[in-house]
């Protein structure tokens, strides 16, 4: 277990250097941050020149990777071109709201799939089953911005039932939660509902009947727990999307997440910001997959992770 | 005569089409008396697990009782309500499946599946209950039954996850074990092994079978009557020995020439022409009249059953001067 934690480790960092790699000259093929920073003013070349000395730009572009890439191995992330500040502190300032988000859509995607995915499943080829089926299909073709839009219309324009934007309180989550999750929630109801209805025809799901146990006991502890296992391999590999949703949720309803930030930053080219916030990004991914990995032993003790080493 | 503790009668299974109900089991009666062997045998298709679900209620979706009653001593299962009817099962009729690998969740412990088993129909605490789960695994003779409770299926062979079925289904000591096909899916000295165990068990717990089986020698082995049912319908009911010395169906006759015969030493087994015709396109009259080389004129016409002798009925013209039932 140890070990395997460890190779998983080892496996992390070459992904965080090939996307610092990509994320660092990526960004630098977009134009000048210097000349964003001028825009409202005519500066004079000297100005221009010493700002960008100031921020290292006349380095050649090798050196000044290889200067961030000494940062970053003692988990520096620099500073931000506009205001200064550590982008480790920027981003701890935002990692709070962002993964708040997640879990929030997250947490309606599987209030909404699970039931709806059971019951449809169970209730086959029943009116329940075709408008379970209609729902994912509806929730799986609206595009995240505009339910987003629509949620705030409707709920917070029209009925004042919950804030329209910021990040003030329970109340001020349950839109973007909801509009994030509910694409998630279309493609996980479809799951749930193909995997339940696989599992149902079992000849276990039959053992468990002629126990004389009651229904909903045979469906739930019996079908949809081992239904958990394919479940959680999808949410895993979800997450993902899941995280580049926030972004554009973010931005909907004023969220002050990692996910804004990086936005922000990259209209003001804040070079620093954005790698700091995409590689961020990408290790809480990575880190999400090695929960839903350890996760699986628990789930099926059919998988020991890792081999026998416990 | 004792009355039998089960009884079948008229009993129509099939599944509802736009066209009408096609039957699967059409209008088979039988009974089940206390401490015995009931076989069903009978040519893959012909109705034999349709037939021990219905009297189970476990019957997929698309398929459903069109009518005859199931007499459990004297309460009909088929008037019950839903939720009487799940406590009959386990509790009073239990049922192991031919498939022992995938017969138990794989997600579970030994000892948490048989729990719960003997939770849902007993009240006992959850020690109570353990220990009696670890009774029931040393009694079908499971080696190291206090470490298998803790085991999941995954760690077990095929013949030890029968055992731990029977264990399972045995611990709440139900009047009639339905055991379909128990021992088709595991290699012979194992099967051999299983039969023995539901042998003694059955003695031990003075409980009735009903042992569905394509297996003829196993027939012979276990059971004291044998249903024979073709294409739905049952042709045949005897005792076992009449069964074997004296058959009566043509279907029965052709059934046992198809076993192969250690005394005389055939090349080839000899074996009943054509196949099963599926529910849709049954034939008119006797169903077996197609494929039988005694058919007369008079087969068009569908044969009520005979009784032939005092052990044995049959579904058959060839025995129309015996009285009809
Ligand atoms: N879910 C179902 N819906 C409709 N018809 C079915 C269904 N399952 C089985 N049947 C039909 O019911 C008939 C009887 O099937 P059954 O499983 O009882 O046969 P069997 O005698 O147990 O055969 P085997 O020896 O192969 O187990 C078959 O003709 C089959 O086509
Ligand atoms: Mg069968």
């Amino acid at each position: 277990m140890i070990q395997y934690i460890i190779r998983r480790l080892i496996h992390t960092v070459f992904v965080v250097l090939a996307i610092s790699l990509i994320v660092f000259f990526s960004i630098r093929l977009t134009g000048d941050p210097v000349a964003i920073m001028f825009q409202a003013g005519e500066p004079t070349k000297e100005a221009i020149e010493e700002v960008r000395e100031n921020l290292g730009l006349n380095e050649p572009l090798i050196v000044q990777y290889g200067i961030f890439m000494k940062q970053l191995i003692t988990f520096d992330l620099g500073e931000s071109f506009r205001s200064g500040l550590p982008v480790s502190t920027m981003i701890a300032e935002r990692m709070g709201p962002t993964v708040l988000l997640a879990l929030g859509g997250i947490l309606v995607a599987i209030l909404i799939a699970f039931p709806v995915g059971i019951l449809s499943a169970v209730k086959r080829g029943t009116a329940v089953d075709f408008f379970g089926r209609i729902f994912s299909l509806l929730g799986i073709s609206f595009p995240n911005f505009w339910l987003g839009i629509m949620l705030i219309i409707v709920f917070a324009v029209q009925l004042q039932w919950f804030p329209a934007s910021g990040y003030d309180g329970w109340k001020s989550l349950v839109l973007p939660s909801i509009a994030l999750g509910m694409i998630l929630s279309g493609i996980l109801a479809r799951l749930v509902r193909s995997s339940m209805l696989e599992i149902l025809n079992q000849q276990y799901i039959s053992t468990a009947k002629s126990k004389g146990i009651k229904d909903w006991v045979v469906i739930i502890r019996h079908a949809f727990r081992n239904a958990l296992i394919p479940t959680t391999t999808f949410l895993g590999i979800q997450f993902g999307s899941l995280l580049g949703g926030t972004v554009i949720i973010e931005q909907v309803f004023s969220w002050p997440g990692v996910g804004r930030m990086i936005i922000d930053a990259i209209n003001q080219r804040d070079y620093p910001v954005i790698q700091g916030g995409v590689i961020v990004l990408a290790m809480l991914m990575i880190l999400v997959n090695l929960i839903v990995d350890l996760s699986y032993s628990f789930l099926d003790p059919r998988i020991k992770v890792g081999g026998s080493d416990k | 005569m004792e009355e039998p503790i089960l009884k079948v009668e008229n009993l129509e299974v099939g599944v509802k089409k736009d066209t009408g109900f096609m039957n699967i089991v059409n209008n088979i009666s039988f009974f089940l008396k206390k401490g015995e062997t009931l076989g069903i045998v009978g040519e893959s298709g012909c109705g034999k697990s349709m037939t021990s679900l219905s009297i189970m209620d476990l019957t997929p979706a698309s398929v459903s009782l069109k009518s005859g009653k199931i007499l459990l001593k004297d309460k009909d299962l088929t008037a019950m309500r839903k939720n009487e009817r799940r406590k009959v099962r386990g509790k009073e009729i239990a049922m192991i499946f031919q498939e022992p690998m995938t017969s138990l969740n794989p997600v579970y412990t030994i000892g948490y599946q048989i729990v719960e088993m003997i939770r849902n129909h007993q009240n006992m605490t959850k020690k109570q209950a353990y220990q009696h789960a670890l009774n029931m695994l040393q009694l079908v003779g499971i080696p190291r039954a206090d470490e298998i409770l803790h085991e999941y299926p995954h760690q077990l062979s095929g013949g030890m996850r029968q055992r731990v079925m029977i264990a399972m289904v045995l611990s709440c000591s139900p009047e009639i074990l339905i055991a379909d096909e128990p021992t088709t899916a595991l290699d012979v000295t194992i099967q051999a092994q299983i039969l023995e165990l539901m042998k003694s068990l059955q003695e031990e717990m003075n409980m009735s079978i009903i042992l569905i089986t394509h297996d003829l020698g196993v027939v012979a082995e276990m059971c004291d009557r044998v249903v024979v049912m073709y294409a739905g319908e049952i042709v045949e009911e005897s005792e076992v020995h009449e069964l074997f010395e004296n058959p009566k169906h043509p279907y029965t006759k052709g059934l046992l020439e198809s076993l192969p015969d250690v005394d005389e030493d055939r090349e080839y087994l000899s074996s009943i022409k054509g196949t099963v015709p599926s529910p849709s396109e049954m034939p008119e009259g006797c169903r077996f009249a197609p494929r039988c080389a005694f058919a007369s004129e008079k087969c068009q016409e569908d044969p009520p059953v005979f009784r032939v002798n005092q052990k044995s009925s049959c579904k058959c013209w060839l025995f129309e001067d015996s009285t009809a039932e």
